[in-house]
């Protein structure tokens, strides 16, 4: 697994993935500069208790949308650099377990997402600062929770993104999707709790939040198996 | 002799139809074998079979004597392969190519160069793929398929779409493989020409199913064709054939003979001069290989 890992880090290399990485939790920082920094003085009356608190809040209202956006474009990418010139013919005729292959795959597509919201936590930690909010005060556990609970709350669709990328030539069933859900994601909230498209946002809000983080990782797992299975069995042609 | 690769009634059915239709191939080790048959006759599927990218319908893959279904990782970590159209991440150089499938072989770095060096691309290792000639993308396919050092080679059409001194280069590669490293060769084509020449072994595959299976030296008598005299008095000169035993024919003031051996042909020569026939030619007319690949393919089989 580990090996297959080191290939496929190597694969990524100058296809825009890195570029993507940085650029989703930038932007996201980047409009809560804008939020903040137009509004300067309304914005810290109307969070005054909680400066900190009022920014993450405003940040987390667009996580989810990244995430859609993000995880589509990470499966999608890395599909395709093994679609282009179906090389799948080549990598699942060497010596490795088409599991493994997968797994691999599912591992790097975690992990570049790990690093995009350790990247959102930084980024949103100096502006925090550069605001003036106060060193003291920064609320860690917040931090690191806006990218990560979301995202263990999107790995259902996430698994599923990647299963129809990796199973499928044609990336436009997968990209559309994603896309859609994107879009969607925003004006689903006041439906059912028990839609997983509003998981990430409910992830961050609320009494519950470990909850749907735990429910979006059991999820995941229940839509990888058989997307697995069914990437193990498939004819390469 | 040991046999590497052995199917036993392989089929493939797509959709009710069977694309491979019990398909018995037989390969003997340090071979090199000649799989030919038209475009669409399932070489290609067949192919992708023995690596176990496609499942078959049903039979039975045995390659190094070990089962593919059960021992699939352990035969492929002794194969090395080119499916069809070359397979490269167009983004990365040559080298990087090569080192993405080589830390998935755990094979050590040396390798490498050493590749590069066989299918000659040393030089232009540093440079996108992408910019590559189909060619040079095809040699890349083949050093990747040799990266792992492997025992049993399969290249399907490694020649497609090559011009002529690339499909040289590439011919007098795989000529080379079984002699300097003792390496099995199985490698497809739809012609007959392009393998005549390196092939020990030769499988004619048409509509999914094995229509002949033998060495190229057998196919090539089969080819034997007919001996043309041309002489100074062709109707004498017949009758003195007729008088010893030689079943032949007089066309266009030509003598035509079948079926002749060498001592035959060496007999009546002496014969004919020692009459006092003058011979301007002695000559053997073969059906092309080409021809008879044509003919097997359309005429039997059916």
């Amino acid at each position: 697994m580990g090996r297959i890992l080191a290939a496929d880090w190597l694969k990524i290399r100058g296809k825009g993935l890195w570029l993507l990485i940085l650029v989703g939790p930038l932007g996201l920082t980047a409009m809560q500069a804008l939020n903040f920094g137009l509004r300067f003085d309304y914005m810290k009356r109307r969070y005054a208790g909680d400066l900190w608190g009022g920014l993450l809040d405003n940040t987390a209202l667009f996580v989810p949308m990244a995430l859609f956006l993000g995880g589509t474009l990470v499966c999608s990418l890395m599909a395709n650099i093994e679609h282009q010139t179906s090389a799948w013919k080549q990598l699942l005729a060497l010596p490795v377990s088409r599991i493994a292959v997968f797994a691999s795959k599912l591992m790097l597509c975690l992990l570049l997402l790990a690093v995009s919201c350790l990247l959102l936590s930084g980024f949103v930690t100096a502006l925090g600062l550069l605001f003036g909010f106060g060193a003291s005060a920064i609320p860690v556990y917040g931090i690191l929770r806006i990218g990560f609970l979301s995202c263990a709350a999107v790995m259902p669709f996430i698994a599923l993104q990647l299963w129809l990328s990796l199973a499928f030539r044609n990336q436009a069933m997968p990209v559309s999707i994603g896309v859609i859900c994107a879009i969607v994601s925003p004006f689903t909230a006041t439906l059912s709790e028990w839609l997983p498209i509003n998981w990430p946002y409910l992830a961050w809000t609320g009494p519950h939040r470990l909850y749907f983080a735990g429910a979006g990782l059991a999820l995941a797992l229940l839509v990888l198996l058989p997307g697995a299975a069914h990437f193990a069995r498939k004819d390469v042609n | 002799m040991e046999t590497i690769i052995q199917t036993a009634d392989l089929v493939k059915r797509y959709r009710g139809r069977a694309a491979v239709d019990h398909l018995n191939l037989s390969i003997g080790k340090g071979d090199i074998y000649g799989f030919l048959g038209p475009n669409g006759a399932g070489k290609t599927t067949t192919i992708r079979m023995l690596l176990g990218l496609i499942a078959p319908s049903g039979g039975q893959v045995e390659i190094f004597g070990k089962d593919l279904r059960k021992e699939r990782l352990d035969i492929l970590r002794r194969v090395g392969s080119l499916v069809e159209s070359p397979s490269y991440y167009g983004h990365l150089s040559a080298v990087d190519n090569l080192e993405a499938i080589r830390r998935i072989l755990g094979a050590p770095k040396r390798r490498i160069a050493e590749v590069l060096d066989i299918v000659s691309l040393t030089g232009e290792e540093k440079r996108p793929v992408k910019g590559f000639s189909l060619g040079m993308k095809q040699r890349l396919g083949i050093a990747a398929a040799l990266l792992g050092s492997p025992e049993l080679l399969i290249l399907d059409e490694p020649t497609n779409g090559l011009d002529p001194s690339g499909i040289q280069e590439i011919r007098s590669l795989i000529m080379s493989l079984p002699r300097e490293h003792g390496i099995t060769v199985l490698v497809s084509s739809h012609l007959l020409s392009e393998i005549e020449q390196m092939a020990g072994t030769v499988g004619i595959i048409r509509q999914g199913r094995m229509i002949y299976q033998d060495t190229i030296a057998r196919l090539r008598e089969r080819s034997a064709g007919e001996m043309r005299l041309v002489v100074s008095e062709p109707e004498a000169a017949l009758e003195e054939a007729f008088r010893r035993g030689y079943d032949g024919m007089l066309r266009t003031d030509e003598l035509r003979f079948s079926g002749m051996d060498d001592a035959r042909v060496a007999l009546l020569v002496k014969a004919l001069v020692e009459r006092g026939h003058a011979i301007y030619r002695v000559e053997e007319q073969r059906q092309s290989l080409e021809e008879l690949f044509l003919q097997v393919v359309e005429g039997e089989g059916r």
